[in-house]
């Protein structure tokens, strides 16, 4: 027997994208989490490598939020650079439990020490699309 | 609408999908978002026993990837599921052709996915599983009872 779909899924929405790298998997559980409870839809990446595959597809994406330190070809800082060449619009926050080097200043939207402040990090995130949505206009 | 489709309906849970492939996992874990469940994320079996050894994440059904890298693959993680959360339902996916013999001997219903994975398939399946958890609590409830009265009549 075949059982009715109980869902139809829009498939093509128009839902503001996050992208969040992190490759402890219980951080990035609760950084998502706290996101989606936001109504931001948000795809996870566990390292840099995955980050550029989606980033490199046609998958709309408005924010990257990337840890720096990741056990990837790519860590966190060189994933910014290249996602700023692949994607000129896109909005950045990088996280680190290093203070951060004028390297990050010069190439993100924002900074987060770790271990988070995940209420600052979620404000930080909706002012940041909210730049973003007005700027399109 | 039949019954047993209303009944399935109603099921939700907590899925946890198991992928390496970041653009197949995104898929297949908005897929199910869309659905109503809530979806936790894990690249491979590693993350996967992170989170089964959580208790607060409460996971219904493990949907897995046979082929992944890492300390264990996706048979490797359904036989630990077997074993320590004998509760969880686990669907496992692969394109190999031993996948579904072996499936068949892991998993409840011979849930086993072909790859590529029509998403709605798995969405019937979970559906399914969740749905039958009921009638496969009663029926070991029920095995129980009969065993503790077989034992009471032997002494």
């Amino acid at each position: 027997m075949r059982v009715e779909m109980a869902c139809e899924p829009a498939l093509e929405k128009n839902k503001t994208t996050v992208l969040v790298v992190e490759d402890e998997i219980l951080i990035r559980l609760m950084v998502a989490d706290a996101l989606r409870a936001q109504g931001i839809s948000v795809i996870e990446a566990s390292n840099g490598d995955e980050a550029m595959r989606v980033l490199q597809s046609s998958v709309p994406v408005e924010l990257l939020l990337t840890d720096i330190r990741m056990p990837s070809a790519l860590d966190g800082l060189a994933l910014a650079q290249a996602a700023r060449a692949a994607r000129p619009g896109l909005k950045l926050i990088v996280a680190s439990s290093q203070p951060a080097g004028h390297e990050v200043a010069g190439l993100a939207d924002a900074f987060f020490a770790k271990p988070f402040d995940l209420k600052g990090v979620v404000q930080r995130v909706k002012s940041l699309l909210a730049e973003a949505h007005h700027a399109r206009g | 609408m039949r019954e047993d489709d209303a009944e399935l309906l109603k099921v939700a849970g907590t899925i946890l999908v198991v992928e390496d492939e970041v653009l197949i996992r995104l898929v297949i874990a908005e897929y199910l978002r869309d659905c109503g469940y809530r979806v936790i994320e894990a690249v491979h079996a590693d993350e996967a026993l992170l989170v089964l050894r959580k208790s607060e994440c409460e996971i219904d059904v493990v949907f897995t990837d046979i082929e992944m890298p890492g300390s264990m693959d996706g048979f490797a993680l359904a036989q630990w599921v077997r074993t320590n959360a004998p509760a969880i339902d686990v669907i496992l996916a692969g394109s190999v052709n031993r996948a579904v013999q072996a499936a068949s001997d892991l998993c409840d219903q011979q849930d086993h996915v072909p790859k590529p994975y029509d998403p709605q398939i798995v969405h019937d399946r979970i559906r399914r599983l969740l749905a039958s958890r009921g009638s496969r609590k009663r029926d070991l409830q029920s095995a129980l009872e009969q065993a503790h009265t077989d034992g009471a009549r032997l002494s």
